[in-house]
């Protein structure tokens, strides 16, 4: 039931069992339940159930994956990566949240400053500028 | 095995600390970090280390890359400027962090396997130029048609079917074989029909 | 209940498929099948082929339809493509330009 509740809040679903291979793009919501081969750009809320597989680079409003995802995230709001989760890929968003239990391997890119009183310390060199 | 080491609010420590049991930064620290246990930056922490431990807490600020044996939690207010690889990760909403994050088995495979899978497949072109350069003498490929002009548009397209599994010859050849003559050909018809219809 | 939806404003190119229903409100350009029943609402509009069970069209279909099961063309739609089926139906106020091939 709460699923359907879901589904019927998106403006688009990839039903579970569904296989798409091509692209996706424009306004709305999308629900991916099934199988994406191929980039989705939306202006929406992406979210990818626990059955839900992309091979994807995806662009929309706020990221949330429970299934599987191989590609490239670039979220204006919030990505979150839940439990059981497998995100392979660059995450650039206004913030990331990963719960534990998740895999997720790629660089994650966020705009911020460290304290200025931190950029008077030596030590380490920033890691997060290399590669 | 319950000894805790504090730097304290106010506390700076320059240099590297290393050794067992757990650690609790609330002040200042550059240099490395290395302990048996769990190490905890708290919220007023400034760390500009790598930090690794069996357990890796960030509450507050760190640049530096971070390593858990067991795990790595970024609470909500953390930022950090770093790598960040341990079989579980965990950063909540409102923690932020700019590098590069693994979870899964202690070594950096995700990262590497991409990596060496994008540079294996990047070598594949070069066995095909290879085999090419052996066949020249052979079928007479690209640099004997730039010179002799005449002989190549027969000599490569015989060739150019024996020799098809190096696609840089066989491209080649075919260019001046019996294609070269049907194209125009079809574009100087397609135009024309195009032109009459419209 | 899996069903594929794709919403008014959202576009899909490329090939979807499904042992499930798909219901179209947007676009969808590329290669439709379903097992089970398409839906093409009102304002959505499909630039495919589609192979299907039951497929009620109110929206815009350009391409052949192949359902193992009826067609309904209804009030609104606008189809150009041949469809096969088992059953059709052109309700009044509907558009179609192609021809049908029933199983007979």
């Amino acid at each position: 039931m709460a699923r359907a509740q879901r589904s019927s809040q998106s403006n688009a679903v990839i039903g579970a069992g569904a296989k798409l291979r091509g692209r996706v793009h424009g306004d709305g919501d999308l629900l991916v339940e099934g199988a994406v081969e191929g980039d989705v750009a939306i202006r929406g809320d992406l979210t990818v159930e626990a059955t839900g597989r992309l091979q994807s680079n995806v662009e929309a409003d706020s990221v949330t994956v429970a299934g599987t995802l191989e590609g490239d995230v670039t979220a204006r709001g919030v990505v979150h990566v839940r439990a059981g989760a497998k995100l392979t890929g660059d995450v650039r968003g206004e913030s990331l949240a990963i719960d534990e239990g998740a895999e997720f391997a790629g660089r994650v890119e966020a705009d911020f400053e460290l304290p200025a009183e931190l950029a008077e310390l030596g030590g380490a060199r920033a890691g997060g500028r290399r590669r | 095995m319950s000894n805790v080491t504090v730097i304290g609010e106010g506390a700076v420590v320059r240099g590297r600390i290393q050794g067992e049991g757990d650690l609790a930064i609330a002040g200042r620290v550059e240099g490395d970090v290395e302990v048996s246990g769990e190490i905890v930056v708290e919220v007023k922490g400034l760390v500009a280390a790598n930090l690794t431990g069996q357990r890796v807490v960030v509450r507050g600020a760190v640049r530096g890359d971070l390593v858990g044996a067991e795990s790595i939690e970024l609470d909500a207010g953390a930022r950090v400027v770093g790598d960040a690889r341990a079989p579980r990760i965990r950063v909540a909403p409102g923690a932020l962090i700019r590098g590069f994050v693994t979870t899964g088995p202690r070594e950096p495979g995700a990262t590497k396997s991409r990596t060496a899978a994008a540079s294996a497949a990047r070598p594949a072109p070069k066995p095909a130029v290879a085999p090419k350069k052996v066949e020249a003498p052979q079928s007479a490929p690209a640099a004997k048609k730039a010179e002799p002009p005449k002989p190549v548009a027969k000599i490569p397209a015989k060739p150019a079917a024996k020799s098809a599994p190096a696609r840089g010859a066989t491209i080649a050849g075919a260019r001046p074989g019996p294609p070269a003559p049907v194209v125009p050909a079809l574009r100087k018809g397609a135009k024309a029909v195009h032109k009459k219809r419209a | 209940m899996a069903t594929t939806v794709i919403g008014a404003g959202i576009t899909i190119e490329g090939d979807l498929s499904t042992d499930d229903d798909v219901v179209v409100q947007g676009t969808l350009r590329g290669k439709l099948t379903a097992r089970d029943g398409v839906v093409v609402e009102a304002g959505g509009s499909v630039e495919a082929d589609i192979a299907s069970g039951p497929a009620q069209i109110a929206g815009a279909v350009t391409g052949n339809i192949t359902s193992t099961d009826r067609v309904d063309l209804q009030n609104g739609a606008k189809v150009v493509g041949n469809v096969k089926a088992t059953r059709i139906t052109i309700a009044d106020g509907a558009q179609f330009k192609g021809s049908v091939d029933m199983d007979v």
